[in-house]
C-alpha cells in the first residue's frame, strides 16, 4: 500500500553559504529564484526557485563566516503527500522511525521528517493546505 | 539554455536491490524494469523509480573505480547527483562555457557540470 505520495515536493541544497550558492545557480542555469526567507529562530537563510513542480530550496547559515568559499551539497528531498497524518501512520506501522507532522514553514502545511530507513537520504513528507493558513508559524 | 526540470535525482547505495526493497516497501515505490540495469563501462548497476514527473535513479558501484565508488568510499549511501533537463545539451554546454562554468563533454546526451563550478553539488545535464 502507497503513503499516498503524489511528487516530489522539493529538493535541498544545503550551502555554506545559500545566497551564494542560489545565485551561482541562478545565473549559470538561467532558473529565477522565486523567494527568499529567513527562519525564525533558527538563524537560517533559504532560496527558492521552481523547476515546473519541484522547488529547489537552498538553505543554509543566515550569515556565513567571513572568507569561507560557498560549498553545497544535496540535503535531502520532500515528498507531498495528500494526508500526512495518515501517511505517518502507515510508515510507524512499518517499522520506520518517523517524526511527528509539525506545522511547515509553508503557510498553512505540515511537515514530518523521516529519520531512518532511506539510504542516507535526508527525507521528509510534507502535505499542503493540512491546517488553516493562520497556523503558519513563519508568519509568511 | 532553457532548462526544463528537474528529471531525476540520484541516490548511490550498497545493496541496489535492498534499497528498491526498502523504498517499495515504506513508500509504496514501483521500479520501471524499462530502464537501468548493469553499466560495467561506468561501473555500476542502476534502477529508475518514477515519481510523478521525475524519478529516482538508485545507483549501486560494481566496481572500485569511478565517482559512484568514491561516492560510496567516502560517504557511504545518500544523495550523489542532481539531474536537470534541459531541451538541447549541446547547446546548454556551450552556454555554460561561454560563462567560465567547467563542464564536460556531452555524451549520449548527458553533460556532467565540474563540481568545481557547482560549489560541490553534482550536476547532470540531461537532454531526453
Amino acid at each position: 500500500m502507497s503513503i499516498g505520495a503524489t511528487h516530489i515536493d522539493h529538493i535541498v541544497v544545503a550551502s555554506n553559504n545559500s545566497a551564494a550558492t542560489a545565485k551561482l545557480f541562478s545565473e549559470n542555469l538561467g532558473i529565477e529564484i522565486k523567494r527568499v526567507m529567513s527562519r525564525p529562530g533558527t538563524g537560517a537563510h533559504m532560496e527558492f526557485a521552481k523547476l515546473q513542480e519541484i522547488v529547489l530550496e537552498f538553505a543554509g547559515p543566515g550569515q556565513p563566516k567571513e572568507g569561507e568559499e560557498p560549498k553545497a551539497r544535496l540535503g535531502g528531498f520532500v515528498l507531498a503527500v495528500g494526508d500526512i497524518d495518515a501517511a505517518v501512520a502507515t510508515l510507524r506501522k512499518r517499522g520506520v522511525d518517523v517524526g511527528d507532522a509539525h506545522p511547515a514553514v509553508q503557510p498553512g502545511a505540515k511537515i514530518a521528517g523521516i529519520r531512518a530507513g532511506t539510504h542516507g537520504v535526508p527525507l521528509a513528507l510534507i502535505q499542503y493546505n493540512a491546517m488553516p493558513a493562520g497556523n503558519d508559524p513563519a508568519g509568511s | 539554455m532553457k532548462v526544463r526540470k528537474i528529471d531525476h535525482v540520484g541516490i548511490v547505495v550498497k545493496d541496489l536491490d535492498a534499497a528498491l526493497a526498502t523504498y517499495s516497501r515504506h513508500f509504496g515505490f514501483a521500479v520501471d524494469g524499462s530502464r537501468g540495469g548493469e553499466l560495467p563501462a561506468l561501473g555500476i548497476k542502476n534502477a529508475f523509480v518514477p515519481v510523478a514527473d521525475s524519478d529516482l535513479e538508485f545507483i549501486q558501484p560494481t566496481s572500485d573505480q569511478g565517482p559512484v565508488a568514491k561516492f560510496a568510499q567516502e560517504r557511504g549511501e545518500g544523495q550523489f547527483l542532481l539531474s536537470i533537463a534541459v531541451d538541447d545539451v549541446n547547446a546548454a554546454v556551450e552556454h555554460l562555457r561561454g560563462l567560465g562554468v567547467r563542464v564536460g563533454d556531452p555524451s549520449n546526451g548527458v553533460a556532467f557540470v565540474s563540481m568545481k563550478s557547482s560549489h560541490g553539488v553534482n550536476l547532470q545535464l540531461i537532454q531526453r
